[in-house]
């Protein structure tokens, strides 16, 4: 909704910005053509004013002066003068149709209108009144008669007239553009589900028909692909169960037999110690069958978790004590260092975290089969929400470049290294259960430097 | 040790049912316990079969697998349960954890995935047999010695020489606990929740109190504890010899 309320404030602003401009325009364009249009030449008013002040008497002749001469041939405009009598006592290329005498009501008709369909126009003289004549039709003569509170509140009306004029594009604007938004909502919200990775349907109707028929094309071929993708992680994930399954009916027939061969009395002890061999490697293998098949469930995402809330350090402190309990060889050293004020919890499933920490331990005992000393702790983040269980030894470590390696499934293509020993599932387990958990694995060691692995899970409040 | 003995001989009388669609593995279980001294054990492929073993020779204990030709173990033991109680071991390929918990949830005693040492079946398998069918009054908390201190965990009572000292309710409790697990270390987190149940975070200094008090029952000298030790970091572990 946030997108479609963002493009129906820019259009209106748009249409707003648009309207105030034409207007503006409109205003400007105006003026200058009525501005242009009544100055064209010299205005009639100037040209009566100027031949009144050139009409010259001297002894009973009137002489005008070449300027106002020329201003009169220039307009195409003739000019005569009538005394106080209404006699017409000069003349300047006035038409011959013209009266020579004027009544008062002629002289009030011609000071409004016309004379004989000339636009006329009179100014005052010394001796009588100076009428100038322009040519038939060249001029409209126009009466403003406005009462003075109208010229008055011009400028308020101006005003309101431009303020409905706004408010009018307003309105329209936002009618327009919310209609707009609403055949385009369908469409966003199409868009948004898409971006979301989710299926999208928008029905395909009005001016955004196409649009839509390709955001549900693209829908069904981002649905498609999941699919196919969903089905062959679900057939590897349901292979590899397979196999594992298959694989243990046999193996408990090597285990059953050969762990009662080591044990029967009535055999050879080199026998028996063959047999123990056997069951030790079965053993191996049942371990690595059921490794892989947690490690394909959580690749494929397709382990189930068993959520609930879990102090760190009561986990850590559990797996430390089951780790002693079982008979740590003495070679090994474990020590635990818990900070218990710091309450980390995190809301996690119990066993396969519980096997995450396990397998950390065991690495360290694995990779140092001369012995070292072994520290867990915990550690809480507050500003990054997080917490950490820490496993560091003092053993003799992994070179820096091959840490990388250790987190990729073994023979696969992301690994450089070949694996040495152990079945290289461990670590990977572990790193994916922290990622299961949105969190992280860290590794940190250096040839002869030790080995500190931290898994980092997202703490709950 | 006795008494065990004659109770293990009542254990090796009941008898067994073992359901597996496998012939080999019918064979070597079936093998197994018959060598451990079982000597009444009868076999079965499928539901159908099993069921009707269970109506003639109605079973002490069933060994059940999950994946069967003809239905699985969880509705075959749904459908047992309609006319019987015994106790039931599921015996399965499958180890998932749903599977793990849909079969506990239905009633199942125990669950062990395959491949299994036989001595872990064995184990599970006289547990739950020792757990149903022993008597009442074997339920009795047991006399132990700690140097020359006896703890009496059924009346609660520590006797040294001539003088009785009794145990409170939370020292029972928790003394019981160390004793359940003895020689093995128990963490203050299972100790506390032992004693004071779902919310117990956070009650290490009252367990701290707690145990200075059994210290000074049990314990000749309590700043010097021999028998009920801190592990530090971890928890308490009860030293009982002589087991």
């Amino acid at each position: 909704m946030g997108s479609a309320m963002r493009i129906l404030k820019r259009f209106i602003g748009a249409t707003m910005l648009i309207s105030v401009f034409l207007l503006i325009i409109n205003f400007v364009l105006l003026g200058v053509w009525g501005f242009t249009g009544i100055n064209k030449g010299q205005s009639p008013m100037t040209v009566v004013q100027n031949v009144a002040a050139g009409l010259q008497r001297t002894n009973n002749t009137y002489s005008l002066a070449s300027a106002s001469a020329d201003l009169l041939e220039k307009n195409l405009a003739w000019a005569m003068l009538i005394n106080d009598t209404g006699h017409v006592e000069w003349k300047h290329q006035a038409p011959d149709e013209l009266p020579s005498v004027y009544s008062l009501t002629d002289m009030a008709k011609l000071s409004r209108s016309y004379l004989l369909d000339y636009p006329v126009f009179i100014w005052e003289h010394e001796a009588g009144i100076v009428v100038i004549g322009y040519p038939k039709e060249s001029l409209a003569k126009y009466q403003h008669i406005l009462p003075t509170d109208w010229v008055s509140s011009l400028p308020l009306k101006l005003t309101a007239l431009f303020i409905i004029n706004i408010v009018l594009v307003l309105l329209l604007s936002v009618l327009i553009g919310s209609r707009l938004i609403r055949s385009i909502h369908p469409l966003t919200k199409g868009i948004q589900a898409l971006a979301k990775g989710n299926e999208a349907y928008v029905e395909p109707k009005g001016i955004l028909t196409e649009l839509a028929q390709s955001v549900n094309g693209a829908s069904a071929l981002l649905q498609q692909r999941n699919d196919s993708l969903k089905n062959r992680d679900e057939a590897r994930s349901n292979w590899i169960a397979g196999i594992s399954h298959d694989i243990r009916t046999p193996l408990s027939m090597v285990l059953g037999y050969s762990s009662e061969l080591e044990e029967n009395g009535d055999i050879p002890p080199k026998q028996r110690q063959q047999a123990g061999i056997i069951r030790q490697q079965a053993e191996l293998l049942r371990s690595l069958v059921r490794d892989l098949n947690l490690v394909s469930m959580l690749e494929y995402e397709m382990q189930p978790l068993n959520k609930k809330t879990i102090h760190l350090s009561v986990l850590a402190r559990q797996i430390a004590s089951d780790f002693l309990n079982n008979g740590l060889d003495e070679r090994f050293e474990l020590e635990v260092s818990l900070d218990d004020k710091e309450d980390a919890q995190i809301y996690g499933d119990e066993r396969l975290l519980t096997r995450a920490m396990s397998n950390l331990i065991h690495n360290c005992i694995r990779h140092n089969p001369d012995g070292c000393r072994i520290r867990l702790h915990t550690s809480s983040n507050k500003r990054q929400q997080s917490c950490s269980f820490i496993v560091a030894d003092n053993g003799k470590g992994v070179p820096q470049h091959e840490l990388a390696d250790l987190l990729e499934l073994p023979y696969s293509s992301k690994r450089k290294h070949p694996r040495q020993n152990g079945h290289g599932l461990g670590l990977p387990m572990v790193a994916r259960i922290a990622r299961a958990h949105q969190g992280q694995l860290i590794l940190t060691s250096d040839a002869g430097a030790g080995f500190q692995a931290e898994l980092v899970l997202p703490s709950c409040s | 040790m006795k008494s065990g003995d004659l109770k293990m001989d009542d254990i090796k009388n009941k008898k067994l049912l073992l359901v597996d669609d496998e012939r080999e593995i019918r064979n070597m279980v079936d093998g197994f316990l018959r060598k451990e001294g079982f000597t009444r054990i009868y076999q079965a492929s499928d539901c159908a079969d099993a069921l009707e073993v269970c109506r003639s020779e109605q079973p002490d204990a069933a060994i059940l697998d999950v994946m069967l030709p003809d239905g699985d173990g969880f509705a075959l033991l749904s459908s047992l349960r309609q006319f019987s109680n015994i106790p039931v071991l599921f015996l399965t390929a499958k180890g998932e954890d749903e599977d793990r918990l849909l079969g506990l949830g239905l009633g199942a005693d125990d669950y062990i995935v395959k491949p299994f040492l036989p001595r872990e079946l064995l184990l599970r398998l006289t547990a739950i047999l020792r757990r149903v069918y022993s008597p009442p009054q074997q339920e009795r908390r047991p006399v132990f010695r700690l140097g020359d201190r006896t703890v009496d965990l059924d009346s609660g009572v520590v006797q040294y020489r001539d003088s009785e000292c009794a145990l409170t309710a939370k020292e029972h409790t928790l003394l019981s606990k160390l004793y359940d697990h003895r020689n093995r270390i128990v963490t203050s987190d299972a100790l506390c929740q032992t004693a004071w149940g779902v919310n117990y975070y956070g009650c290490e200094n009252t367990l701290m109190v707690h145990i200075r008090r059994i210290r000074e029952k049990i314990e000749n000298r309590p700043s010097h504890p021999e028998y009920l030790q801190t592990v530090r970091g971890l928890g308490y572990k009860l030293l009982v010899q002589g087991d």
